[in-house]
Parts: C-alpha cells; sequence; structure tokens
C-alpha cells in the first residue's frame, strides 16, 4: 500500500533519502502530515521534534509510526508512544541499522522486505522485529533453532547486517528472507513471483513447507511416509480433509495455507 | 557458522558477498549473492539463478564464474548445514 513518508528536517535532508520523502519543517506542515491515515515518519535529531509534538492535540486512531535515530527522554518518549502507533527509537537492547544502510532501505521499492531494527525479549523467547515500512513483526526464538545445529544462534548477540538482509546472532546468521517467507504472506506471496521455474503445485508448496520446518516424512502421526511423498510429487490429486489437517497441524499452519509456501 | 564465500578484489570491494546463512528457505538449496539491499539466490542444483527479480545479468559475468568454480565447495558446506535436504538428494526425498 502506498502511503506518505516524511522526514522531520530539513527539505535537503529528505533530497538526499529519495524522491519519495516529503520535508515536514513547520508546524503547518506537521498538522498537516498527520491528517493521513498511514504514514512513515523519520527524525535523524531529536531537536527536530522540539515545537511540533505540542501541535498534536489528541491522540488519534491512525496507522503512523516513526523511527527517531536519537534517544528520546523519557518524557518524550511517552508521548510519541501516545501519538504514533509503532516508535522506534534506540534504547539499550534495541539494534538499529546504521544511518546509511537506512537510507538505502527507504529508497528500496520494497522497504517492507528489510529489518532495520530489533530487539530479543528473553522473557517471553520472542525476537522483536521492525520492518523498512515501520511495521512490526514477532518471531519466537524457537524459529532459529533446529536438532543437531553445528552453530546455535547466541540471542544475547544479536545485530542486523547486509543492510538489513540478515539477522546475526554470534556465529549465526539467519536469511530476513526466510523469516519473511515464514511469518509473512504478503512477502511470501511476493517471492515466489519472483521465482523461475518455480513448482506451483501443492506438492510442490508441501515440500517447500515441510523442508523449512525440519519435518521428515515419517513425522506425521497418522500418516505414512510413502502417502506424505506421493502428496508431494502431487500423485494424489485432492488430498482428503484429514489428511491436510494432519499435515498442516504436524506443521503449525492452517490448512489453506499450505498451498502458499 | 554461516558460511561466507571469499571473493577478491574487486568485488569484496565493490561490497559484493556470497553467503550461505544458517538459516535460509531450505528448498531449493542455493548461494545467495548480496550487494547493498540485493540479494540474488543461485541454485546449488539447477547451477543457475533462481528469481527473475533482481536481474540476474545484474551480477558481472566474472563474479558468476567465482561461484561457479566453487560449487562442489558450497555444495559440501550446504551438505554441512542442511543435512535434512541434501543437495544430491535432488529434491530433499528422504525417504
Amino acid at each position: 500500500m502506498s502511503e506518505p513518508i516524511f522526514l522531520l528536517g530539513s527539505k535537503a535532508d529528505a533530497a538526499r533519502i529519495g524522491p519519495a520523502i516529503q520535508a515536514v519543517t513547520s508546524a503547518e506542515d506537521f498538522r498537516a502530515a498527520l491528517r493521513h491515515r498511514r504514514a512513515r515518519w523519520f527524525a535523524f535529531r531529536e531537536n527536530v521534534l522540539s515545537g511540533l509534538l505540542g501541535q498534536m492535540v489528541e491522540p488519534s486512531d491512525t496507522w503512523h509510526r516513526i523511527l527517531l535515530l536519537q534517544r528520546p527522554s523519557a518524557g518524550r518518549q511517552e508521548v510519541l508512544r501516545a501519538l504514533f502507533r509503532v516508535v522506534v527509537t534506540p534504547n539499550d537492547t534495541m539494534k538499529l541499522l546504521a544511518a546509511e544502510d537506512l537510507q538505502e532501505v527507504l529508497k528500496g521499492e520494497h522497504a517492507e522486505d528489510y529489518f532495520i531494527g530489533g530487539m530479543v525479549d528473553r522473557d517471553d523467547n520472542m525476537l522483536v522485529l521492525y520492518r523498512g515500512d515501520l511495521d512490526r513483526l514477532l518471531v519466537p526464538l524457537d524459529f532459529f533453532m533446529k536438532k543437531d545445529q553445528a552453530v546455535k544462534p547466541d540471542f544475547a548477540d544479536f545485530d542486523i547486517t547486509d543492510v538489513g538482509q540478515t539477522l546475526r546472532f554470534g556465529d549465526y546468521e539467519a536469511a530476513s528472507s526466510a523469516v519473511l517467507y515464514e511469518f509473512d504472506a504478503a512477502a511470501r506471496k511476493r517471492m515466489r513471483e519472483r521465482e523461475r521455474d518455480q513448482d506451483a503445485t501443492f506438492g510442490g508448496a508441501l515440500k517447500r513447507l515441510r523442508l523449512s520446518k525440519g519435518v521428515s516424512r515419517g513425522d506425521f502421526p497418522g500418516l505414512d511416509a510413502k502417502t506424505v511423498a506421493r502428496i508431494e510429487r502431487n500423485e494424489v490429486q485432492a488430498p482428503h480433509g484429514d489428511t491436510l489437517g494432519i499435515l498442516a497441524k504436524r506443521l503449525r499452519v492452517k490448512p489453506e495455507a499450505i498451498k502458499t509456501y | 557458522m554461516a558460511f561466507s564465500l571469499p571473493l577478491q578484489a574487486p568485488w569484496a570491494a565493490q561490497g559484493w558477498k556470497a553467503k550461505i546463512r544458517d538459516k535460509e528457505r531450505t528448498e531449493p538449496p542455493r548461494i545467495t549473492i548480496l550487494r547493498g539491499t540485493r540479494a540474488w539466490r543461485f541454485g546449488l542444483r539447477s547451477r543457475e539463478f533462481l528469481d527473475e527479480i533482481p536481474e540476474p545479468k545484474d551480477v558481472p559475468e566474472d563474479l558468476v564464474d567465482v561461484v561457479r568454480h566453487a560449487l562442489p565447495q558450497l555444495i559440501l558446506e550446504w551438505d554441512k548445514m542442511y543435512p535434512e535436504n541434501p543437495v544430491s538428494s535432488a529434491g530433499g526425498d528422504d525417504e
């Protein structure tokens, strides 16, 4: 979905990032920008907020998200959280892309396909990721674990590299595309549309999903491995509803989602 | 540990990387060539680019040759990292 992108800063700063970025330099601009239903906001310096936040009289039910590259005061942080749906700012646990890499992501066609920030929540074993469109994505840490893996992710040493295309946990690296393919159906659809010679059959999708989950064909209670193999080879025209249910339950997806992988 | 194919100058200096990461989409086996915000998947079974976008022709042919010459090593690395879907299985059959 196309939505405006605003930079709280000078027109020269906005032009450096790209033609799609609109500079907000006055209280009047600020009020006008806030009338949009959805928008992304960026601010490289905290001082540009001075005199502007007070212009927002009351929070409204909009989908405005903001990335501020300098850490705000605790009070200002709360004001931002009251006024924006998502607030991304540096803190003790947040990892953000470097400013020059961030600008590369913003210039790109699908900023939402890159991660620009994130933090590990060890209390809940979750990874909180922020995408280039400033939407949030929650990923269970066990997504990065599998049996007998040679290198285990070190969640205490998290970073984002390769201009938002790789998540690093110590010596372990995960492709951002693997995360998006698993957790975002729209991103998965975009990736499949780019593929050459893709096997677009149900069996092909089932095989990709099964392998991505590290599940063997013999690991579906109630189904034998040969049946799963026949389904993957498309020798079964329309798997029975009960069979679909077994496959989906073991792979932890909805039955109708299998074909999207 | 992710495997990074060592790239000589000028590729490394220009920001090119070629990697097999610890967590990739498992099928099909591939190495990913990265530069900036772009990524090209190169299939270890098909020995061709897997996607139409970004355009494969944007990767210098000499760099593709480096990857092709390294295929035996890349296949070993993939199989070590993804024993559940080795390149040699030609489709991930595990019957």
